[in-house]
């Protein structure tokens, strides 16, 4: 089987005012379709330049890219769609129209990307938002209208960049449970990056631990729990507390 | 390396305006277009008041006519901005008209300042006057809007009269806003004097320009012109001095 | 606390009553020469006469200012995108520009004159210099300022660098390109008048310099409130236009 996304020996380095940053070094990382894969280490590890790399949006300096065995050479979205840590939501755009924006930029006509956008607010949630901008909406309803927009272009593939980053608590996991339900129903190849240990073992069939910078892979632990999972079984907290050790270590050496 | 690039590139800009503006002065009359090799002999006439020898006093005057009413400007504004921002009912019943008196091209006034007041300074004064208000006034009242209540909540928590919440508050959270005004009323009170001088005058450097204008006196005209310039730059340097003073303080 | 519409309604109209009575009251006691400040009845009444040709220089500054207006916009947009758009164009340029927007543009107006001639173009020429830069200035800021996450988002979609222009930079610069055109009216209007004050044969700043020359009051002030009204109203209706295009903005 060809994997989703293949990333060999990739290597990212970036020059600040306070001299060059390695971000990267020698990543290798194979995900499967259908896997909901997650990156998780400490701040500036690389994970969001990483995610940049599969979706396009950042060249590698060394190793290479591939999305459904082909090389990447820029964003591609009829393979990759895409969530950031910032809805960014077009604020002159409804509901309606920032879920469509995707599909409007690839051309597809107004009358068929109106009824898919449409479609989807259901399952969004947003039904009776449809024609709000987004200094209407709430922080979790802006970041399902992003959501929205990247299922509507419907690739194979989804990078989310800690989506779920600014929201609060309770939001949070409200919305893990809720992107839990879609994933499962639609079986796309998730790469998602967050912060949250909960996040990571309740959602992913596999943990990607990464080190501090220069960002490399620490290590792999595959989750393979049937969903909805109990998070607080025996063997959920060993996880959590083997992850914890793993993670803490690569925390204490970026704070130094 | 990049900023020396950029700072390169502009030189090249300003030398190739300067070149081009020789070769269309050379090529067309010399008359229109004042070439930049004729315009430095008579800035040299011009500063040894050879071409103008009433040049020191018409700039004395211009200058006197900018402070005095850069001063009524701010005295002025300073009391009818605060005298709005801190009075609801006046806020509300006479914002919208000084927005709207605001709206009117300034210079529409002039005619009726010019019957008025007549040719000499006066009218010039209240010109400039009426220009530098209009910014300060509004920077009060945006400063005042940009003042956090949270910030007065706390200083009357803390136990302070309404004078110490001005003085130690609100001054100070507004400062940025209101010296961002004052620079501004200083330009704008600039350009009124001038305007005014050259609208129609018999002393001060409008005066003298429109002389060499009117006598096609054009390389003289460009000089006195450059001369202004000079006078504008220093005063806007000066406001921006201020304005960054100001800017330190209230960052500490 | 607040105080209530009727009350700000109010003070407004007590106010606007008490100057235009003093005034009145001043103009007839002969407190003031009535050859400088008229009586609000007199300028009332010189509306009549002024009326006519008023009007007639009204719509000849307007029909300047319109052309300048037109020539500023699409200039000071143009060139803001161009200018904004590209990094090393703006670094180079925008000490320029500033300095070319702060600087009196009356200086050079003896030498536009002396250029084109005593005519309308003159006029649309230097209104359209004293429009531009203010909207040139705002537009620059404001590609430069267009939300980086919305391009980023823009590319990861697919968008082309031309769908860049029209589905990001353009909408978000909507605001902008309203405050400089509200800003630029004023501008260009100014600058017509000058001209024609300075200048002019035709048109409302010429009729208001005659006015001023022949000492008749009354009709200066009527041509004057005239021409000062007809700029709010101008201003008032682009706030209006603005307010449509901008719901999204809340």
């Amino acid at each position: 089987m060809t994997p989703s996304i293949l990333v060999e020996g990739v290597a990212k380095r970036y020059a600040t005012a306070s001299g060059p940053v390695e971000a990267l070094r020698e990543v290798s990382l194979s995900v499967d379709p259908g896997e909901f894969c997650t990156l998780i280490g400490p701040s500036g590890c690389g994970k969001s330049t990483l995610l940049g790399m599969v979706g396009g949006l950042v060249p590698p300096d060394g190793g290479r890219v591939l999305v459904a065995g082909r090389p990447v050479s820029g964003p591609d979205p009829g393979r990759v769609a895409s969530v950031f840590q910032d809805p960014g939501l077009f604020p002159w755009r409804t509901t309606l129209e920032n879920v469509e924006l995707g599909l409007e930029l690839q051309g597809v006509p107004a009358a068929r990307r109106r009824q898919v956008a449409t479609d989807l607010l259901e399952p969004l949630g947003l039904r009776d938002f449809a024609r709000k901008y987004p200094r209407e909406l709430s922080g979790g309803m802006r970041q399902r209208v992003a959501i929205g927009r990247a299922l509507a272009i419907d690739a194979p593939i989804v990078l989310m960049d800690e989506p779920f980053g600014a929201l609060d608590e309770q939001t949070r996991l409200l919305m893990g449970e809720w992107l839990l339900d879609i994933w499962r129903r639609t079986r796309k190849t998730v790469l998602f990056v967050t912060h949250s240990l909960h996040e990571a073992l309740a959602l992913s069939t596999r943990v990607v631990v990464m080190t501090a910078r220069p960002g490399r892979i620490k290590s792999v632990l595959g989750v393979d729990m049937p969903y909805p999972r109990a998070m607080d079984s025996a063997e959920m907290v060993a996880l959590r507390a083997g992850l914890w050790a793993e993670i803490r270590e690569e925390s204490l050496r970026a704070m130094q | 390396m990049r900023a020396g690039r950029i700072a390169l590139l502009r030189l090249a800009i300003l030398a190739a305006a300067l070149a081009a503006w020789e070769a269309a002065a050379r090529a067309a009359s010399p008359l229109l277009y004042v070439p930049p090799s004729a315009v430095v002999p008579a800035l040299g006439r011009l500063l040894t008041l050879e071409s103008y020898p009433d040049l020191p006093a018409s700039l004395a005057l211009t200058v006197r006519e900018i402070a005095v009413a850069y001063g009524l400007a701010i005295a002025a504004g300073l009391a009818c901005g605060f005298a709005l921002g801190l009075n609801r009912l006046l806020g509300r019943a006479f914002g919208p008209i000084l927005a709207a008196l605001y709206a009117v091209p300034a210079v529409v006034w002039y005619p009726s300042l010019m019957l008025f007041f007549g040719l000499d300074a006066a009218s010039k004064i209240a010109f400039g006057f009426l220009l530098g208000f209009f910014p300060i006034a509004l920077a009060v009242l945006a400063g005042i809007r940009q003042v956090s209540p949270q910030l007065v909540t706390v200083a009357r928590a803390f136990g302070a009269r309404p004078p110490t919440v001005f003085v130690k508050v609100m001054v100070p959270a507004m400062l940025f806003t209101l010296v961002g005004g004052l620079r501004t009323g200083l330009a704008l009170t600039v350009v009124g004097v001038i305007v005014g001088e050259i609208l129609g005058s018999k002393a001060g450097m409008g005066a003298l320009i429109n002389h060499a204008y009117g006598l096609f006196r054009t390389a003289d005209y460009v000089a006195l012109v450059l001369v202004t310039v000079a006078l504008v730059v220093a005063s806007d340097a000066l406001a921006s001095l201020v304005e960054r003073r100001a800017g330190r303080w209230t960052e500490s | 606390m607040s105080p209530g519409r009727p009350a700000v309604l109010g003070l407004q109209a007590v106010s606007v009553g008490a100057l235009l009575g003093a005034w009145e009251t001043a103009a007839r006691a002969g407190w003031v020469d009535p050859l400088f400040v008229p009586a609000p009845s007199a300028v009332a009444a010189a509306f009549a006469g002024v009326g006519a040709p008023a009007l007639a220089g009204l719509g000849d500054t307007l029909a300047k200012t319109a052309l300048a207006y037109v020539l500023a916009v699409v200039g000071g947009v143009g060139l803001g995108l161009l200018i904004g758009s590209l990094r090393l164009l703006r670094d180079v340029l925008s000490p320029f520009v500033i300095a070319l927007y702060g600087m009196p543009k009356i200086l050079v107006l003896p030498w536009i004159v002396l250029l084109l001639g005593y005519g309308p173009t003159p006029a649309v020429v230097y209104g359209t210099i004293h429009g531009l830069f203010p909207i040139l200035v705002l537009v620059i800021g404001g590609v430069r300022d267009v939300d980086r996450n919305l391009v980023t988002v823009a590319r990861a979609f697919g968008a082309t660098p031309w769908q860049l222009y029209w589905k990001v930079v353009l909408p978000a610069i909507v605001p902008t390109v309203i405050a400089g055109m509200r800003l630029g009216i004023v501008f260009c209007l100014l600058g017509v008048l000058v001209v024609e004050m300075f200048a002019g044969v035709r048109g409302m700043g010429h009729v208001l310099g005659a006015l001023a020359n022949g000492f008749r009051a009354p009709e200066l002030f009527a041509a004057t409130a005239l021409v000062s009204a007809a700029s709010i109203v101008i201003v008032l209706g682009l706030d209006a236009v603005n307010e449509r295009l901008s719901r999204w903005r809340g």
